[in-house]
């Protein structure tokens, strides 16, 4: 062992230059744009947090919900949501250096205003950062922290336990969560808002949360790593079929969103989506939804496509890639204020490719990182032997 | 049609079931069917059952009500009676989606339900023709044909009597379907 868990030592520095090179990028797009290069910093620093966010997530919501079948490989989803307080930090510090790019004081009107100028005031609104990213990585640590001690002092107790602290925190995330996509991403644009933003974004972090997953059990059941003949194909089957439903529930949400202002054609909300559909982004528009729901759906729906660790792996990543680029549709267009009617035009140069090299080092460095700290199977969980002997 | 010889074992646990099953496919025996008070775990693996083709049928049904819909929905508003909906373009089809929607669900959910019936016989007011009453309580229930001369009442016997059977019984059938 070398500290970065189930990675050989080539792997992991194949991955810490991706990493490096990522960063090294990003650096460097400075001398093109600042802005370009700050919109992608906050998408790495997003996807990352929610990562995270949705790995806890996965985890409580098999604990509310005494699910057994995922008992098995739940270091996985434990150990993503280890690596929250790494993306949390990142979020805050990106939004500190970005305040200027949150524009709400031009629109600083009195009247119907003045709660969003209380809310959105550069002060309380990064405090709230914290005290978000804060409360995930405080439940979420006591859920891992439990469920390895499990492994010590055996017990149905500690999963008792670990279902009311789960239950908790999903009632304070939901809420925390909602407000850190108002916070984060909607506020960009101030003066747009959608109800359905914040279950848009769940979807997108739960769709990518499972994919990270699926990506994960497929390397670490490889011969010789340590889930090995644990990680199955029903559990894949499982996970796919999660996909498949997130893929669909992704597409429900933004396709509420995207129809409901481009019916009633509202001069303050179709501004958020001109600049987002409109010439050459309308083919951005096309590629989120090939990647995130068209994609996956069609290619996951017969069962032997879900067990088979080829496909569902390669639709998982390509959901990846899909995620990815919905943050970059929703970010990068509210920074080019200049051209407000065409959204500035599309740009995939070397931020971009720093900002997706950056995710994938970091995060799969630190999932490596946290799933060693561990022991791979939960061995004393009163609900393994149905995971592990677990058939659809 | 010729009446066949059916052997009907019975079970009281599901692990006797899963087992019995097993053996007897071990010994090359044909199984027409098994009745469950509930769906047992692993069942449809031990009696080698193949894939539905039910899933095949909800989506070419959904398919078919995603494509007449988008299709309707063109025809009829902007092809056949031009209608102005907020000065949006005639052929718009953000709008034409919800329904595209719907009706993929409807006929999907619709063309399952009704194919399952068709497959299994049931309509309104079939009366129901148990292999045994305690198959709807606490009896396992696998049906076998005997299909050749070794394929005898005793020979099964001995094949599940490790296996914990507690009923065997041999009818004649006169129908195809005798359930």
């Amino acid at each position: 062992m070398n500290g970065y868990g189930f990675l050989s030592k080539g792997q992991a520095t194949l991955f810490a230059i991706a990493s490096l090179c990522g960063a090294l990028l990003i650096a460097a797009s400075i001398l093109l744009s600042l802005t370009h290069a700050w919109g992608n910093l906050l998408i790495a620093a997003v996807f990352l947090v929610t990562l995270g966010l949705g790995g806890a997530m996965f985890v409580a919501f098999s604990y509310v919900s005494g699910a057994g079948w995922s008992v098995a490989f739940r270091r996985i989803p434990e150990a993503m949501a280890m690596t929250l307080l790494v993306g949390g930090i990142a979020v805050i510090g990106v939004l500190a250096v970005g305040i200027e790019h949150y524009h709400w004081e031009p629109h600083g009107e009195p009247g119907t205003f003045w709660f969003k100028l209380m809310w959105l005031s550069p002060q309380f609104w990064l405090v709230r950062a914290v005290v978000y990213v804060g409360l995930w990585a405080i439940l979420a640590f006591a859920i891992v922290t439990l469920s390895r001690r499990q492994d010590r002092t055996g017990g149905a107790e500690l999963t008792l336990t670990n279902a009311k602290v789960s239950a908790l925190f999903l009632a304070v995330a939901a809420v925390t969560f909602s407000l850190a996509c108002f916070d984060w991403l909607m506020a960009l644009t101030p003066m747009w808002y959608s109800t359905v933003f914040a279950a848009y974004q769940f979807a997108g972090m739960m769709q990518a949360a499972l994919s990270a997953i699926i990506l994960l059990g497929l390397a670490l059941r490889k011969p010789g790593r340590p889930l090995e003949g644990i990680f199955t194909d029903e559990h894949l089957h499982d996970l796919s079929k999660l996909l498949l439903g997130f893929s669909c529930f992704w597409m429900y949400l933004w396709f509420s969103q995207f129809m409901l202002i481009w019916y009633t054609d509202i001069p303050e909300e179709i501004a958020y989506l001109v600049p987002r559909t409109e010439g050459a982004w309308g083919a951005i528009t096309g590629m989120n939804i090939f990647l995130n729901w068209l994609l996956p759906f069609f290619a996951l729906l017969p069962r032997p496509s879900k067990r088979s660790g080829k496909i569902a792996g390669r639709i998982a990543g390509a959901v990846l890639v899909g995620r990815w680029l919905d943050l970059y549709w929703i970010i990068i267009p509210s920074l080019n204020h200049g051209h407000v009617a065409t959204g500035g035009t599309p740009v995939v140069g070397i931020a971009e490719a720093g900002s997706m090299l950056l995710v994938l080092g970091i995060f799969t460095l630190l999932v490596a990182r946290m799933f060693s700290k561990a022991d791979a199977v939960p061995s004393a969980d009163p609900l393994l032997q149905e995971s592990l002997h677990y058939h659809l | 049609m010729s009446s066949r010889h059916l052997i009907y074992a019975s079970f009281a646990h599901e692990k006797d079931l899963l087992e019995g099953v097993r053996a007897l496919r071990r010994a090359g025996v044909k199984i027409l069917d098994a009745f469950t008070p509930y769906a047992v775990h692993g069942l449809d693996r031990a009696l080698g059952l193949r894939p539905s083709p039910l899933t095949w049928v909800c989506f070419l049904c959904a398919m078919t009500g995603a494509t007449f819909a988008l299709w309707f929905e063109h025809w009829s508003l902007a092809i056949d009676w031009p209608l102005n909906v907020g000065g949006k373009p005639w052929n718009s089809l953000p709008s034409d989606v919800p329904i595209g929607f719907e009706l993929a669900v409807l006929l999907g959910g619709f063309g399952s339900v009704f194919a399952l019936f068709g497959v299994c016989r049931l309509y309104p007011g079939k009366r129901a023709r148990l292999v045994a009453p305690r198959v709807t309580d606490d009896r396992f229930v696998v049906v076998i044909e005997e299909t050749d001369a070794v394929t005898t009442p005793d020979f099964v016997h001995a094949l599940l009597e490790p296996h914990g059977v507690v009923e065997l019984e041999e009818r004649l059938a006169e129908e195809k379907q005798p359930w």
